[in-house]
């Protein structure tokens, strides 16, 4: 009796929970009938926009097979496993998978992915399973730059070579990983911290609004731009530096109490889009407006950013390129050569300013 | 009492007098006390501008709250709200083709349907409450992150934009909102057979099965009232942020509101609920948040400092019951 | 050995507390061994050699029983715990205290009587100058309680001083060497416990002359018998119940006391609560005024079947609510309209209940865990009371009430069955069990082994019908009694 009771209630939970899905899934219909949500990987396959590289660092930092400790493979045989860190709900990270995903099948490699979640011992499991999977070589996006030593040193025991993007982890190349490919963030920090100064050629008071806290790429960008207000712009004072997590809602939430304090804040640079445009929500709900009464600008050059860029709401935008696929993959085949591979590839991004949004827009460089 | 008598010594009568007041009224002075110094601080903290700035962001967290104390009241704990306000917020833009009006129906639907399953798990099933709703929190999120394909998307709809950001006589329409449900929730728990039926089932759950209450309505009822709220709470957010990200939405919620829940001094043991202590729980919260972040403190003090509070409203708990 | 007795409220308890350095006298002093003494926390009057065994276990029940009896002092080898040496002292320690278990068994899987004579053995091990015992037997069984005084009195020989606090007269004749007795905060009397005869002691503690206790009667019964009339209000057959009822059959009639006789395990309880639906059950039927009812508590509240449970504390009182709450927590859906409580209607109830029961609280606001035990016990007949039922079933109606509130508590039990309720009357009492009921059922194991009826209900039937019981010989079978008592009795 006790038996049937409790199978009968699992199956009320299961039958309530299909029912749920169900509804929710069977008659949708969305506000824009103009073909529902866009892929916003969409841009990923633009030649205009792919990565260029910046710099590589001293010639001397090439990496091989061979100095690595790795057996010799050919790419086309095997499996390459790719870790993704967070979110495909953010545009960056949508068109980074978008574009490792189309090389993959471009050159005919097998591909496998994992996406943690902003979660880093998730990661750790996920770069532990692709390997029990079969995967012999990894392309990982950590999460950040000291929780992954776990998965990194399975790897190494057994002579996967990892090449790392967008963020860097802690260890050394061409040992731990092969190397690392991705955006100079003091750099971007830097060129937001110049077009701050241009903005505001009278000065005042301006606000940052942070990434996620102990993040590099946030350390990285947070410092980049203080050191250089600092270092040109004597009137730049700021008087607000908070952190929003990389994420809208909070960024909004921040600049809501940041305008209360300080109603006289002149400009707003954001560690990324995402923090910018709750931040724009903020300006717009307190009564003020952007790009006139106070000046926003942001990192990473996503569509929503470049476009209120493009209408003069955000003075300026940095890009991080988040189409890493034919350099990841070019990166791979040099190991696997003996030419090596660079240890430490910058990238050159793009800077979108009012002069060349709409063109960037309008051509699809855009994520 | 005669010539043998003993009284506890003055101290400890003292010290739980202090506790007891703390308990009490705590909360209610601790708001006063912030508002003063950030008044004192910068005197345009105690502005109408600067109260509905508060107002926008405390509301969410105080609806959920509300529905995590009556949780909390029946000896539980319901860890799925954030999961439905990203729910709540990845069914709006599926359905705002058929007018804002029915997606927010439709919205506030599932989130009873998931609070549903909480209580069937809870009640039916006998799984612990803190299992049944961690499994929630996870599917239901995946779930929602599922509807909404993967990426956050705007929403322009002026009805479900208005609920978050327009006023009515100079106060948010969400506020008004919340003072309703606010209303509604302190008189059902004061005044009707649920209320009574809720409290004693968290405050003995084997005397009031005997009593012959029905121990198994009330707790579904009382997780789909936590989904419905939560699902409210996440309608005020996309109409806030003007978009929905359920990747993202409500995230962490779970644990303000029940931060909330004990700052306003309802005991995490059940049997009791404070309703106005809850709603001073979240306002404080949200002071406390307000004056660190408009004073430009680090984060990491920020956070050190909310630690602080929750162990110092959970030891006043302590202090209570223990007598 | 040293008797403590009062009625609730009299300060024993108090009196405790300031021995044992819970609470500091105003003003007075406590000396131990002639030398006055402050002790400064609970822990400092243990460490003097007072230990203090409370009414509730207070042992930790995840942990074997071994573990719970050297907690804080295991005997330890190469500085970790010798589990094996702890393990074999606890087996001997407990057998002298009749206890017969595997110690590496969580506690909690011991029944309630076993769970209790670890507590004495575990505060009698800490070198003990002076135990104080607060009400000790309460969860015990008779066999059990034998045991307990026995090694009271190897106690008392060795030397050591011993408080025992009691509701039941006889034990402390039976153990007791001089008594204290307490009214009002206050010491009456103090005298050897051979000086003070019962009706005395009775009188003392009520402060009641001794005529008014005799025609009161020592249990608050009327001798009289009741008017039984008409047909069974609940007939209960054949129940069923794995390891704990094995085919009880049970019928009340209106205007009847139904006495369920039987020891510790027997399944009186158990009996009730099948009755009530709030035992799931095997097999069996419950017919309530002829028809069979769901096998729901709330189904059979609505066909008039009421029950006051056991255990106060765990499934009677509701304690933060008032005792306004508490009186019509069964009765909400009686005075509900469209989900409100009609709050006329319930102040009506209240009302009556409180002054009928004569139930003392400051005002029904007042919270009902600050009341007395009997008090409460009131405020959950009036529980009972106010869902105006046909049967009523009792279980244990006065176990830990004060004197005065347990007379009055029987004189409603009987004014009840003269008005017509069917009561069924479960009581480890025998005075109470016999004087109150016009019929006994005696169960053991699980099982109907006898029914007495007109003169046969006596203290010496029953006794002889417990006794006469054939034993259980087949101890798998479905219906052998519970798996504790079951590995108790096979090392008799």
């Amino acid at each position: 009796m006790a038996l049937t009771s409790k199978r009968r209630t699992a199956s009320v939970v299961v039958v309530a929970g299909t029912a749920l899905a169900l509804a929710l899934t069977g008659c949708s219909k969305s506000a824009d009938d103009s073909g529902g949500s866009s892929p916003t990987g969409g841009a990923a396959g633009n030649s205009a926009a792919a990565q260029q590289v910046q710099s590589t660092g001293s010639s001397g930092d090439s990496c091989t097979y061979t100095t690595y400790g790795a057996d010799k493979i050919d790419l086309k045989n095997v499996t390459v496993g790719f870790s993704q860190s967070e979110s495909t709900s953010n545009p960056f990270r949508a068109t980074e998978t978008q574009s490792i995903t189309d090389e993959a099948k471009a050159q005919g490699i097998k591909l496998i992915q994992r996406n943690a979640n902003a979660n880093v011992q998730q990661q750790n499991t996920d770069i532990q399973d692709m390997i029990a999977q079969g995967a012999k070589v990894l392309i990982v996006a950590p999460e950040n730059s000291d929780g992954l030593a776990p998965a990194f040193a399975q790897a190494k025991a057994k002579k996967i070579p990892i090449l790392t993007i967008d963020r860097t982890v802690n260890g050394s190349a061409c040992s731990d990983f092969i190397g690392f490919i991705g955006s100079d963030f003091a750099g971007q920090a830097k060129i937001a911290a110049q077009d701050m100064a241009k903005a505001l050629p009278d000065g005042g008071n301006i606000a940052i609004l942070q990434g996620t806290s102990g993040n590099n790429v946030a350390e990285a960008r947070t410092d980049g731009f203080t050191k250089e207000i600092a270092a040109s712009s004597p009137n730049l004072k700021v008087v607000a530096s908070q952190t929003a997590n990389f994420d809208q809602a909070t960024g909004q939430k921040v600049m809501e109490q940041i305008l209360q304090s300080n109603p006289d804040i002149k400009g707003v640079y954001a560690e990324n889009d995402t923090m910018a445009l709750g931040a724009i929500q903020a300006i717009k709900a307190a009564g003020k407006t952007p790009g006139k009464d106070i000046q926003v600008i942001g990192i990473d050059g996503t569509e929503d950013a470049v476009k209120d860029v493009a209408a003069g709401v955000m003075f300026s935008d940095v890009e991080t390129n988040p189409r890493f696929g034919p350099l990841a993959f070019q990166a791979l085949t040099d190991f696997y050569s003996d030419k090596g591979t660079p240890t430490n590839i910058i990238i050159a991004d793009h800077h979108f300013t009012k002069d060349n949004a709409q063109e960037a827009l309008d051509n699809g460089d855009v994520y | 009492m005669t010539d043998v008598a003993v009284r506890p010594t003055p101290a400890v009568l003292d010290r739980n007098r202090v506790v007891t007041w703390l308990q009490d009224y705590g909360v209610y002075a601790a708001i006063a006390v912030l508002i003063a110094i950030n008044t004192a601080i910068k005197p345009s903290f105690f502005s109408m501008d600067n109260f509905r700035v508060q107002a926008f962001q405390v509301v969410p967290v105080l609806i959920v709250a509300l529905g995590m104390a009556l949780v909390i009241t029946t000896e539980g704990i319901d860890l799925s709200v954030g999961a439905v306000i990203a729910l709540s917020s990845a069914v709006i833009p599926l359905y705002l083709g058929y007018g804002p009006w029915l997606s927010i129906v439709i919205a506030l639907v599932a989130g009873c349907v998931s609070g549903l399953l909480a209580g069937l798990m809870v009640a039916v099933a006998n799984v612990q409450p803190i299992i049944a709703t961690l499994a929630l929190m996870i599917g239901v999120r995946g779930f929602a992150v599922i509807l909404n394909g993967a990426s956050a998307k705007s929403v322009t709809d002026e009805t479900i934009g208005a609920l978050g950001l327009d006023s009515w006589f100079g106060i948010p329409q969400e506020v008004w909102i919340a003072v309703v449900i606010v209303l509604v929730v302190a008189f059902v728990v004061r005044r009707t057979a649920f209320g009574r039926r809720l409290t004693a089932i968290g405050d003995n759950r084997a005397a009031s099965a005997l009593a012959g209450l029905p121990v198994k309505r009330v707790l579904v009822a009382v997780y789909i009232i936590s989904g419905l709220l939560a699902a409210i709470a996440g309608v005020f957010l996309v109409g806030h942020g003007g978009y929905a990200d359920p990747s993202n939405y409500g995230l962490n919620y779970e644990l303000s509101a029940i931060t909330a829940v004990v700052v306003g001094g309802t005991p995490l043991t059940g049997g009791r609920i404070k309703v106005l202590g809850t709603v001073a729980g979240a306002v404080f919260m949200q002071l406390v948040a307000a004056t660190l972040i408009q004073n430009n403190v680090k984060n990491s003090y920020s956070q050190m400092v909310e630690a602080v509070i929750i162990i110092g409203a959970v030891y006043a708990a302590r202090g209570r019951s223990g007598r | 050995m040293h008797a403590l007795i009062g009625e609730n409220g009299a300060g024993k308890s108090t009196l405790i507390k300031v021995m044992t350095g819970v609470y500091e006298p105003d003003e007075g002093e406590v000396r131990l061994r002639g030398e006055e003494v402050a002790f400064a926390s609970p822990l400092a009057a243990q460490e003097a050699g007072i230990s203090t065994i409370y009414q509730e276990v207070n042992l930790v029940p995840m942990m074997s029983v071994a573990r719970n009896l050297f907690l804080g002092r295991e005997p330890r080898r190469y500085g970790l715990i010798d589990s094996t040496r702890m393990k074999r002292e606890a087996r001997d320690i407990l057998r002298d205290y009749g206890v017969h278990v595997n110690p590496a068994r969580p506690l909690r899987s011991l029944g309630l009587g076993a769970q209790q004579m670890v507590a004495i053995a575990r505060a009698v091990q800490i070198d003990a100058r002076v135990v104080i015992m607060d009400e000790p037997t309460s969860s015990l069984e008779a066999r059990e309680v034998e045991t307990l005084f026995g090694v009271i009195r190897r106690l008392r020989d060795q030397g050591i001083a011993i408080v025992y606090v009691s509701h039941r007269l006889d034990e402390l004749y039976q153990v007791c060497d001089r008594v204290t007795v307490m009214r009002d905060g206050a010491v009456v009397r103090v005298d050897d416990m051979s000086a003070v005869d019962r009706i005395t002691l009775v009188s003392l503690m009520l402060g009641r002359e001794i005529g008014d206790v005799r025609t009161h009667g020592a249990t608050g019964f009327a001798d009289a018998e009741h008017q039984v009339k008409g047909a069974p209000v609940v007939a209960a057959r054949n129940l069923q119940r794995r390891h704990q009822l094995d085919g009880v059959s049970v019928e009340i009639r209106p205007g009847e006391v139904v006495g369920l006789g039987g020891l510790l395990g027997s399944g009186r309880s158990e009996t009730a609560k099948a009755i009530m639906g709030a035992l799931p059950l095997d097999g069996g039927s419950v017919e309530v005024g002829g028809t069979t009812t769901r096998r729901t508590v709330a189904a059979s509240i609505r066909a008039g079947v009421v029950m006051l449970p056991e255990d106060r504390k765990a499934e009677g009182i509701v304690p933060s609510l008032s005792v306004r709450e508490n009186i019509v927590l069964a009765a909400l859906p009686r005075i509900t309209r469209a989900g409100l409580v009609d709050r006329a209607k319930q102040d009506e109830i209240v009302d009556y209940f409180m002054k009928r029961l004569r139930i003392k609280a400051s005002s029904p606001d007042q919270r009902v865990s600050e009341l007395s035990g009997g008090n409460q016990q009131k405020v959950l007949l009036a529980r009972c009371l106010c869902l105006d039922p046909k049967a009523l079933l009792l279980d244990e109606p006065t176990r830990g009430i004060d004197v005065g509130a347990k007379a009055e508590v029987q004189g409603v039990i009987n004014e009840l069955a003269e008005q017509g309720l069917g009561v069924l009357l479960i009581s480890s009492e025998l005075d109470e069990l016999i004087e109150g009921s016009d019929r006994v059922v005696v169960l053991k194991d699980g099982r109907v082994v006898g029914e007495l009826t007109g003169d046969d209900v006596s203290q010496d039937t029953l006794m002889t019908t417990l006794a006469e019981a054939p034993p259980e010989p087949d101890l798998g079978a479905p219906g052998a009694p519970e798996p504790d008592t079951t590995e108790e009795e096979r090392h008799d």
